[in-house]
């Protein structure tokens, strides 16, 4: 089990972002991109690094239904998925698919983030950046 | 269809214009025909034993050496690898046998890639002076160790601290996940159908019903018992991942030109490759998401080899999911990508279907969906036994054979031919 640490020197602020229902990637402003995962400086320019909210819009990279029992940390099934952000192609955020069916699912289609609380066997609740596919 | 890839040499890939690529080639030096495998040993490969790593490594690395015709004392190097735990060392080496010569040690060897990689390291080693027969040996116990509830092949992803604080937590656990998503974005891509995936499985099913020592040689799987049952993560279902198992195997590496004085029929090292994911060890971050870093490995091993896949008479690819050994006989290329899921079909992979016929036999043994899953290290005492003409599931007339290693974020090759004696 390993729950979010909110006072992670590298990961903390995304954990703190989401509970506020905000997405954020580690960001460098000169290089105007995504460094992800987190570093303590950007690889290309060593600029620090600071928090940039996104708009929770992404594209369905892919996904896996993942049957109960498989995964020993939580005991519902679940739909885990990678998704890329619109401002940041090149990124996939590790993340699950909520509030849909997986027939309904296809590579490269719009999603957007959806803030589910999230609880894992023997662990406290935690907000997190899930994503579900837009109405209408 | 085959040999897609002609002869190239290593100086034409090294010259080779950068191009934007989402991994790289390590440069290995050329060490073809410089040395040869020449012992094989293997303990029985299991569910849980309650036997550990050590004992089981001993009893390979001394059916290895026997297997050689060599005695403990003429062995000079020992290779194991750093990244499993309880792998033996060379105390362990002369307690067991009762020798105190000087035991030249590394811990770049085992299974996975190094399976294929730890022939370069111990040519470098020969090169030196520094060993003469040197043997690799890789020893697992995960079938005890889940039976007991005191680890888990996944234990080293979830610790990891990037990956337990932004995947774990998320659900991105254990490895079948992994694999799953890959997989269905293939699909997605190439049009791989789930039958068609089937066909891996059920292939190495059917060699492993015809091999003594395979884990699942008294089960028999159909296609559609396959498609019935649920998958674990989908689109992969329990027959498309690997077994967890007990065991160990070793084989001894020695110079060429002595090989072919030794009592068996030598497998010469030709080539080896070693590629990488740009970005590791985080496979979410792959850019490309339907192949394997065994397109970076592959053709530096073939053209150290000066060979090509239209020449390879037998292949064991490293088979964690069925859908990475579907992606890394692509990247060997031995087909176009995205062709892989109808050029494995009308038994292709079968092991009674050789070359001359436009077939490839792939892991004919059982690979690690169905023989065992001793990440790579059965596979290549597997090809020895091919090249020897001694394997349960015999190859007409096998020369050359492929190994095909996998670490998620990397990836190896080794080409293996029957040498002169
Ligand atoms: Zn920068």
């Amino acid at each position: 089990m390993s729950i979010p640490d909110y006072h992670h020197s590298l990961t903390g602020p995304f954990w703190q972002g989401a509970a506020q229902h905000e997405l954020r990637l580690s960001w460098c402003r000169p290089c105007a991109q995504a460094i992800w995962y987190p570093q303590a400086a950007c690889p290309h320019c060593g600029a620090a690094l600071h928090w940039h909210v996104l708009s929770g819009d992404a594209l369905l990279i892919t996904w896996s239904e993942v049957a109960a029992g498989l995964n020993p940390h939580f005991s519902e099934a679940y739909i885990s998925a990678l998704v890329s952000p619109v401002e940041a192609p090149t990124v996939r955020l590790v993340t699950r698919m909520v509030q849909c069916a997986a027939q309904d699912l296809r590579c490269d289609m719009p999603v957007t983030v959806r803030f589910e609380k999230l609880q894992q066997l023997h662990g406290e609740p935690y907000v997190a950046p899930c994503f579900t596919v837009p109405q209408g | 269809m085959l040999g897609q890839l002609s002869r190239r040499s290593l100086a034409d890939l090294a010259r080779a214009a950068p191009t934007p690529r989402w991994g790289a080639t390590l440069p290995l030096d050329d060490i073809a025909g410089e040395l040869a495998i020449t012992g094989i040993g293997e303990t029985a490969v299991t569910g849980p034993s309650g036997r550990t790593p050590r004992a089981m490594a001993l009893d390979a690395v001394a059916a290895a050496i026997a297997d050689a015709g060599l005695r403990p004392a003429d062995i000079d190097g020992l290779m194991v690898s750093g990244h499993i735990a309880e792998q033996i060392g060379p105390d362990d080496f002369h307690t067991h046998f009762g020798t105190q010569h000087p035991l030249w040690f590394s811990t770049e060897g085992g299974a996975m890639i190094w399976a294929a990689t730890c022939a370069h390291r111990a040519a470098q080693a020969m090169r030196k002076g520094i060993a003469t027969h040197i043997v690799n040996v890789f020893a697992v116990d995960w079938a005890s160790r889940r039976a007991a509830g005191t680890g888990a092949p996944g234990d080293w992803h979830a610790g990891e601290e990037l990956k337990a604080q932004l995947e774990v937590p998320l659900g991105w656990l254990p490895q079948p996940v992994y694999f799953a998503t890959f997989a269905r974005r293939y699909m997605h891509a190439y049009g791989l159908t789930e039958t068609q995936l089937a066909t891996l499985p059920l292939t190495f099913r059917r060699h492993a019903n015809e091999h003594p020592q395979a884990v699942m040689r008294n089960r028999e799987l159909t296609l559609e018992r396959y498609l019935a049952s649920k998958p674990l993560a989908s689109p992969l279902r329990k027959e498309d991942c690997c077994l967890i198992s007990d065991g160990a195997a070793a084989w001894v590496m020695s110079p060429a030109e002595r090989a072919r004085y030794m009592p068996q029929v030598p497998a010469i090292v030709d080539g080896v490759g070693h590629g990488c994911v740009q970005g590791a060890p985080y496979i979410s971050q792959q850019q490309e998401l339907t192949a394997t870093p065994q397109v970076f490995a592959a053709p530096w091993a073939f053209a150290m080899a000066n060979t090509s896949p239209a020449e390879v008479d037998v292949i064991a690819v490293y088979d964690c999911f069925s859908s990475t050994a579907l992606m890394q006989i692509e990247d060997l290329g031995f087909c176009r990508k995205g062709d892989g899921g109808s050029f494995i079909q009308d038994d292709r992979l079968h092991y009674s279907r050789p070359r001359q016929r436009g077939g490839i036999p792939c892991n004919t043994h059982g690979g690690l969906l169905s023989h065992g899953y001793l990440l790579g290290a059965s596979h290549i005492v597997e090809l020895v036994k091919q090249l020897r003409g001694t394997a349960a599931n015999q190859v007409q007339a096998a020369e050359r054979a492929v190994y095909a290693g996998f670490t998620a974020d990397e990836a190896s090759t080794l080409v293996l031919s029957r040498g002169a004696q």
